[in-house]
């Protein structure tokens, strides 16, 4: 288990998240805008469906070969003088990068956003070790200065408005900031222009991983995936062990699919290259380069029921769609990964019993495996973890007790029709006309905020004989 | 097929599509002893349950005559879902063909019978919310559109954002109740801004969604099923 | 700490149990890439003009700005124009074999300050400084591997003498191409990338390939798009219509 578990129940979260009028405005425009953008970008793409099926048998190709793009993957790296290391938790990340660390006496490391080292909860670790983590994307850094963690995969600091981003700079930078995101980004620049310049030790994920040429491939837009890997002394890149693609003419593809699904641009605006350490006759680029790949929980799933998650861009496509998710935001999903493929994610990452909730927390209503680059079928999975929560007893003993007693009525159309007389002489308090305002138990759930239909005087089946003779 | 909220809930929709068929030549038989497709079962992971369900109803409906089912969610059971379950070889081939031969509403009066041709049987503008299961699951955005917009005596508007969720999704409206509240709450609004007298959809959940929300606001906005909105010219029903 | 053996293990007992799992195969891409992109170098060399059109559009697309000269010669006065444009002053630029052109002495002779980057290597002491030449300069002129008109992409390749920061620590960027760089599509740079690596003469050699689609952004502030938040605020393409005298490749 590599994510501690959320102490708080989802519907508290939840209603915590409904329940901020800022926050909820801020979803609306941020993934109404993204979902937007996204549409656009496909809509004069007439390649894009056929590329995102060509990015998803990619995957799947690549998956059934893993060992072998593995192995190629670091006798490339280490051919260009990299090394690699090997982590099955997050624990053995965590150390591996200390580590690193330690034996190149780093005092301040930058960071280029990353999920993977977000997932193992890299900063805490190496803040306890003495060394600084400076976070480089403008969304990480606000939310560093802030103490809090990424909301959306794409656009972490989507929650916080100009004005508080402007309160966070005055308050921990200790200069005057002006609530405009132009003066406040030039603020950042020159902050962190200086971390660049100064840091030993910069930290980065990997998009993609390129087997053939021993290449580590970041996407951002900002240029501080450049600045991370060409400016410090030792460059470390962590990455799930399944970001491994065979060739460049495969890079191509991904590339082209995952930029429109993020943000709806063509190509980020930086995609960078990097294959080891500085050559010869360069002047920049860093001394040491160490590339960790990371199991926790991923392999097993090369056979598993989640495997088809193993295919994720992590481009936040599914977020922006998501009903749910455009309703809660990412913290109230509780862990690293938000959203609908945040869910398949946790339970990959830290076992079913930590999404016995939030396994439920959507309407499977499908939109995600829609807006998917390699379509993954999101809604299928979740359907999955519940089957895995109900078999192994994860869930609770009453509702299987329910369910199971439903199961029993559905087989017995006499059961089955009683009920339904039965349900007619119990809801008779409650009915007004045909709908019930207020009931008792759980059914209360509903009626909090929606009308339920009464049963009907008489159900369709006992209207059936005078409507068969109607037809005669 | 009537389904269980359509046999419990909305029995009147039954009746008329009964009738509507009826009049446009086609005999309707209803074999008895009908339940539930066993989705709500199969989406919170009781499969082993589900198909206990499935099996039965496979056998219900055996025969070789076309299976009309009024709500898209159970036919996309019946039509994904039944074969899987089923472990057992001619199970699965019954429930294959069963698969083969069921048809949503819509898409068996566009896409069966080739009439698209009806009169309203309700005055005013409408408008129609994709219901989750039909648009993605079953790949049908046009047949509900087809007849609505052929409807004679009924204007049909656009619904901003018509293929978003209305926040049903089975146990999930009772599960996280204030989620699924508030995904209705924005579909209802776009439903009002849409000046729509009523908003059509093809699945009972979405309609037990949408007018339950609906009558709590004292909406003059009505939701229908789609049966409910479509009469055969001359012969009023 | 896992070995590698042990990973590998890990990941050969989980494979062992997917046949049957998977619906696709694997289809390897045809190999060969050398002679394949001299057959597209060859189409290529015949659509350049409608090429280097759809570039100009894209690069403007995504906030880019395009120049075309005639001849190398007519370059320094363009970046000198666009320095005292944005009252810029310091000039770093790759070195004059890398660039295919020798901007230091005319720009100076314009009177801005332009240091060349040396192509040979260099002490570690005098790396640090040269770095710190380029974190200070306003503007930085680097050459482009590869220009890609579908997306409006400069492709260029760190190494000897074309340093990383060129591109990325001044605020304005100032890359020159000539009609060699072009390729249509992204499917065509992976072949590039694939020829280089297999043995064509890539260019120089370094480990830091970039793909730069446009200045630097971000929207991270309420969505509000805002330039140059790390790298350069300000991307000039100069398309010199005689070709530049670099060392080619590829």
């Amino acid at each position: 288990m590599s994510e501690p578990e959320v102490a708080t129940p989802l519907r508290e979260r939840t209603g915590h998240a409904l329940r901020d009028p800022f926050l909820q405005q801020a979803l609306t425009i941020a993934t109404t805008r993204f979902i937007d953008l996204r549409r656009e970008a496909f809509g004069d793409f007439p390649d894009g469906e056929s590329l995102r099926d060509r990015a998803r048998a990619i995957k799947e190709a690549t998956l059934q070969r893993l060992d072998h793009h593995v192995e190629r993957l670091v006798a490339s790296v280490e051919s260009r003088g990299g090394h690699v290391h090997y982590a099955v938790t997050a624990e053995e990340a965590r150390a591996i990068v200390l580590d690193i660390a330690r034996r190149s006496g780093a005092r301040l490391a930058v960071k280029s956003k990353s999920m993977a080292t977000e997932e193992i909860h890299l900063n805490e670790a190496l803040a306890t070790a003495g060394v600084t983590p400076v976070e480089t994307d403008l969304g990480e850094y606000i939310i560093q200065l802030a103490h809090e963690r990424p909301s959306h995969i794409i656009a972490p600091a989507i929650h916080k408005t100009r004005g508080q981003v402007a309160e966070l700079f005055e308050r921990e930078l200790k200069r005057p900031a002006a609530p405009d995101p132009e003066a406040l980004t030039a603020i950042a620049r020159e902050e962190l222009r200086r971390r660049f310049l100064d840091a030993d030790l910069g930290i980065t994920g990997a998009n993609f991983a390129v087997a053939e040429t021993g290449t580590v491939v970041l996407v951002t837009n900002e240029g501080n995936g450049r600045m991370v890997t060409s400016l410090p002394r030792v460059h470390v890149a962590l990455m799930g062990v399944e970001k491994v693609i065979p060739s460049m003419s495969d890079l191509m593809v991904f590339l082209a699919v995952l930029a429109r699904s993020a943000t709806g641009q063509k190509l980020s605006v930086y995609t960078s290259l990097v294959s080891g350490p500085r050559r010869g006759g360069e002047l920049e680029g860093p001394e040491e380069f160490h590339l960790v790949l990371l199991d926790n929980g991923r392999i097993a799933q090369i056979a598993g029921s989640l495997r088809e998650a193993l295919a994720c861009l992590r481009c936040g496509a599914c977020l922006n769609v998501c009903p749910v998710y455009r309703q809660i935001g990412g913290h109230a999903y509780g862990y690293t990964y938000p959203g609908p493929i945040g869910i398949l994610l946790t339970a990959m990452l830290n076992g079913p019993r930590s999404v016995k909730d939030l396994a439920h927390a959507s309407s499977l209503c499908g939109a995600c495996a829609d807006a998917c680059p390699v379509r993954i079928d999101i809604p299928r999975m979740l359907i999955e973890l519940r089957r895995e929560v109900d078999e192994r007893r994860i869930a609770p003993r009453g509702e299987r007790a329910a369910f199971r007693a439903l199961a029993r009525l559905l087989v017995r159309p006499a059961w089955y029709r009683l009920t339904a007389r039965v349900a007619r002489v119990l809801q008779a308090p409650f009915v007004r006309g045909r709908t019930i305002r207020r009931v008792p138990f759980d059914l209360g759930e509903w009626t909090r905020t929606r009308d339920l239909p009464a049963v009907a005087p008489r159900t369709f089946q006992e209207r059936w004989a005078a409507l068969e003779r109607e037809g005669r | 097929m009537v389904t269980c909220l359509g046999d419990l809930f909305y029995p009147e929709v039954g009746e008329r599509i009964v009738r509507l068929l009826r009049r446009l030549g086609v005999a309707v038989e209803f074999p008895a002893g009908q339940t539930c497709c066993g989705l709500p079962l199969f989406n919170s992971g009781y499969h082993e349950e589900a198909a206990t369900v499935a099996r039965r109803t496979v056998r219900l409906f055996d025969g070789d005559t076309p299976v009309v089912v009024p709500s898209g969610s159970c036919a996309w059971m019946v039509k994904h879902e039944y074969p899987g379950l089923m472990k057992d070889a001619a199970d699965r081939a019954a429930a294959t063909r069963l698969a083969a031969r069921t048809w949503e509403l819509s898409q068996f009066l566009v896409r069966g019978l080739g009439r698209s041709r009806f009169v309203a049987a309700v005055r005013g503008r409408l408008t129609y919310h994709d219901s989750c299961h039909l648009l993605r699951g079953l790949h049908e955005a046009e047949s509900p559109r087809v007849l609505l917009r052929a409807l004679a005596g009924a204007e049909l508007v656009e619904l901003p954002n018509a293929d978003e969720c209305c926040g049903f999704g089975g146990s999930f409206a009772v599960r996280l109740p204030d989620v699924s509240s508030a995904i209705l709450d924005r579909k209802l609004a776009a439903v009002e801004a849409s000046g729509a007298d009523c908003v059509v959809a093809c699945d009972a959940g979405c309609l037990m969604q949408m007018r339950g929300g609906l009558g709590r606001r004292g909406s003059r906005v009505r939701a229908l099923h789609l049966a409910e909105v479509l009469d055969v010219e001359g012969e009023p029903s | 700490m896992a070995t590698k053996a042990e990973f590998l293990g890990r990941i050969r007992a989980e494979m062992a149990r997917t046949p049957g799992l998977f619906t696709v195969a694997a289809a390897p891409w045809p190999a060969r890439p050398g002679e394949r992109l001299a057959l597209l170098r060859r189409e290529l060399a015949e659509r350049w003009p409608a090429t280097l059109e759809r570039f100009a559009r894209e690069l403007e697309r995504v906030g880019g700005v395009f120049h075309r000269v005639a001849s190398p010669g007519e370059v320094a006065g363009l970046v000198a124009d666009l320095a005292r444009a944005g009252a810029m002053e310091r000039v770093v630029a790759w070195a004059p074999g890398a660039l295919g052109l020798d901007l230091a002495g005319p720009l100076a002779a314009r009177g801005l300050s332009a240091v060349a980057m040396p192509e040979g290597d260099v002490a570690a002491s005098e790396r640090t400084r040269l770095r710190e030449v380029a974190a200070v300069a306003d503007l930085g002129v680097t050459g482009v591997d590869l220009a890609i008109a579908e997306t409006g992409t400069l492709v260029v390749v760190s190494g000897a003498g074309r340093p990383r920061s060129t591109s990325l620590l001044p605020p304005c960027h100032v890359a020159v191409l000539d009609r060699e760089a072009l390729v249509e599509s992204l499917e065509q740079a992976g072949l590039v990338l694939e020829a280089w690596h297999d043995g064509e003469a890539g260019p120089a050699g370094g480990a830091s390939i970039n793909f730069i689609t446009g200045p630097s952004r971000t929207a991270d502030i309420e969505l509000t798009l805002t330039r140059g938040v790390h790298g350069p605020k300000e991307l000039h393409a100069v398309f010199v219509e005689q070709g530049l005298a670099r060392p080619r490749h590829g």
